[in-house]
């Protein structure tokens, strides 16, 4: 049985700054696409 | 279907099969067959990643779901972007540095082989029925579009399909989805163009007309465990069943092990994270627009044309008046439509003329739901309305040429997905079964040709499943309720993977109470919509798990807990 590696914990500050502005891009995209999803709801929604 | 549209469906059958075919060239080895030697770029796993997920079952009965049922659908993909990213960087690298073919191959390194022979059981049973599911939803749909005997229709779909995937492996599934999403995608925008030409109302207007049928609501925000579609269960729920399929499904895992590191593996996914609710709002607006062409034009009563005739002919007099009140209805709820985009610039007119339409839509599927109930009872079958509305419009409504554009979407849509999932199930039939169990030492050669032969046995079996799922109940939720009885569990087992602490026995076992845990639920009581299955699932196996193995931990060697 193999204790698993953590790759997170190993990961150098590079990887962990480029995983955080990878989230915050995600997660920017997904909040103006629902932004968008929300006013086509408030404008059709009836 | 006129002759350019044949001609289109022939061309692209053609081609996928040419192309698949000569992607043989770089498989001659079992790693070049299953994984492309880990050498594809990012953007070409990505794309095979969305083409995988997308089935078409998304082109039929969501676009359909669309048309019946509005936006809503689309809160079922809240939850994937983050379990994209979470993957990113939990799953992608453990599986990934393991140098595995397999996920659940890495499940018996960390753990022990009857978890890894339990889990990869559970996938070749979940995989190899909704592959069949996966096939029958375009082929008993086009047999009863186009009359074909059923069989046909599943052969059309399944041979070319297993012939690439046999011959060419990964690198055709992977390189032929590119070419296939890319149909689909352009498939779909150019239904949208023609639909809003088409509408003989300004595109600001048509939407008007479906957010007054409810066909534009998008947020549910009412947290009912019962409901299926709720922000909630799409964000919760959603993240969880997307953490289950990407992360633990080979069919989709497999996708990224090919991928030329790390760092490209992730970049594919995050194709997905972008893309996905776009393409799903994308998917279902082509419903929406269907809906509003069909307040402009006629539409049968049925949509399905084997009810329609079946009614017609057990029930010719009920038939007739329902027929009659449906044309009357649809009559007039045309007109409202018209007074109302006639009005749109006076705002207490306009809310006036959408609240008339509003009662006139609400007449016209009062009509149909007696009608599809009328059928059920008469035939003895679910109606399945939905599944039939966009072939319907396909045929009768797009400009030739389209429409057999639309028809090979739908197929490259079946193909690209039935094609991942052959090549993974001949995978973990390969290695996690033969290879394992039955004969370890022998050469790659005959790795190979046993996995080209596994790989022709789930196409066969697919199309077998193919032909009696047709009686399966609606499509889209057979197969996610496939998904969900076990994915939970299996996300369960692979957390508990990454947790150091835990032990093979608390796997294993808590790998049998997340699944008894979903099948109380499933079955009996609380009453929990499936999007929570995986919640349930996922959780009851790390706290089984977890528990099991801070106790194991603390028992001295040679005693179970149980003899002390």
């Amino acid at each position: 049985m193999e204790t698993p590696a953590r790759p997170d914990a190993a990961a150098p500050a590079p990887e962990r700054r480029r995983f955080r502005s990878t989230l915050l891009s995600v997660m920017a995209v997904q909040v103006a696409t629902l932004l968008l999803l929300w006013l086509i709801q408030l404008r059709y929604g009836g | 279907m006129r002759l350019l549209d044949w001609i289109v469906i022939v061309v692209y059958l053609a081609y996928v099969i040419g192309d698949g075919v000569r992607r043989a060239k770089g498989t001659h080895e079992l790693e070049g067959y299953f994984l492309a030697n880990r050498g594809l770029p990012w953007w070409a796993v990505g794309l095979s990643v969305m083409a995988t997920q997308l089935s078409a079952i998304t082109m039929i009965g969501t676009t359909g779901q669309g048309a019946t049922d509005g936006m809503r659908f689309v809160q079922f993909y809240f939850g994937l972007p983050l379990a994209m990213v979470i993957l990113g960087v939990t799953v992608v690298p453990f599986v990934r540095r393991a140098r595995v073919f397999t996920a659940y191959e890495f499940l018996e390194r960390r753990f022990d082989a009857k978890t890894r022979s339990l889990t990869s059981f559970l996938f070749l049973l979940q995989r190899g029925l909704s592959c069949g599911t996966i096939v029958a939803a375009p082929a008993v749909v086009f047999s009863a579009i186009f009359g074909w005997n059923l069989w046909w229709s599943v052969a059309l779909i399944g041979v070319p399909t297993v012939l690439y995937t046999m011959v060419g492996g990964v690198q055709a599934v992977t390189w032929v989805d590119v070419k296939q999403i890319i149909l689909v995608v352009a498939a779909l925008v150019a239904v949208v163009v023609v639909l809003l030409v088409q509408l003989p109302v300004s595109p600001d207007d048509a939407l008007r007309l479906a957010g007054a049928a409810g066909r534009m609501r998008v947020f549910d925000l009412s947290f009912d465990v019962k409901q299926t579609y709720t922000v909630w269960s799409g964000v919760i729920g959603g993240t969880f069943l997307m953490m289950s399929y990407f992360g633990t499904d080979q069919s989709q895992v497999q996708r990224y092990l090919t991928a030329r590191s790390d760092g490209e593996a992730r970049n594919s996914l995050l194709i997905s994270a972008y893309w996905k609710i776009p393409l799903q709002a994308l998917v279902l607006l082509v419903g929406v627009l269907v809906f509003v062409y069909y307040v402009f034009v006629t539409p049968p009563l049925l949509f399905n044309p084997a009810q329609a005739q079946a009614l017609r002919a057990a029930e010719p007099a009920a038939y007739r008046e329902l027929n009659l009140r449906y044309l009357t209805a649809v009559g007039e709820r045309g007109a409202a439509a018209r007074v109302a985009s006639l009005v749109s610039g006076d705002p207490v007119a306009r809310t006036g003329a959408l609240t008339a339409f509003q009662d006139r839509n609400a007449a016209v599927e009062g009509v149909r739901d007696q009608a599809m109930a009328l059928a059920e009872r008469v035939t003895g079958e679910p109606s399945r309305d939905v599944n039939y509305i966009i072939p319907w419009f396909v045929l009768h409504g797009l400009p030739v040429g389209l429409a057999g554009i639309f028809v090979a979407a739908i197929m490259a849509a079946a193909m690209s997905a039935v094609s991942a999932e052959l090549n993974s199930l001949a995978t973990v039939t390969v290695i996690d079964y033969y290879r394992r169990w039955v004969r370890p030492q022998a050469s790659d050669a005959h790795f190979l040709w046993v996995s080209k032969a596994a790989t022709g046995f789930w196409g066969l079996f697919a199309c077998v499943v193919a032909t009696f799922a047709a009686t399966l109940g609606s499509l889209i939720e057979v197969v996610n309720r496939f998904g969900s009885f076990f994915y939970g569990s299996i996300l369960g087992v692979f957390l508990l993977a990454m947790i150091p602490g835990a032990r093979a026995i608390g796997a294993f076992v808590g790998l049998i109470a997340g699944m008894t845990a979903v099948g109380i639920v499933n079955f009996g009581e609380p009453s929990v919509s499936f999007l929570w299955h995986n919640v349930i699932g996922a959780v009851t196996v790390v706290l089984v798990g977890m528990a099991l193995s801070v106790r194991w931990k603390r028992t001295p060697r040679g005693m179970s807990p149980a003899s002390r």
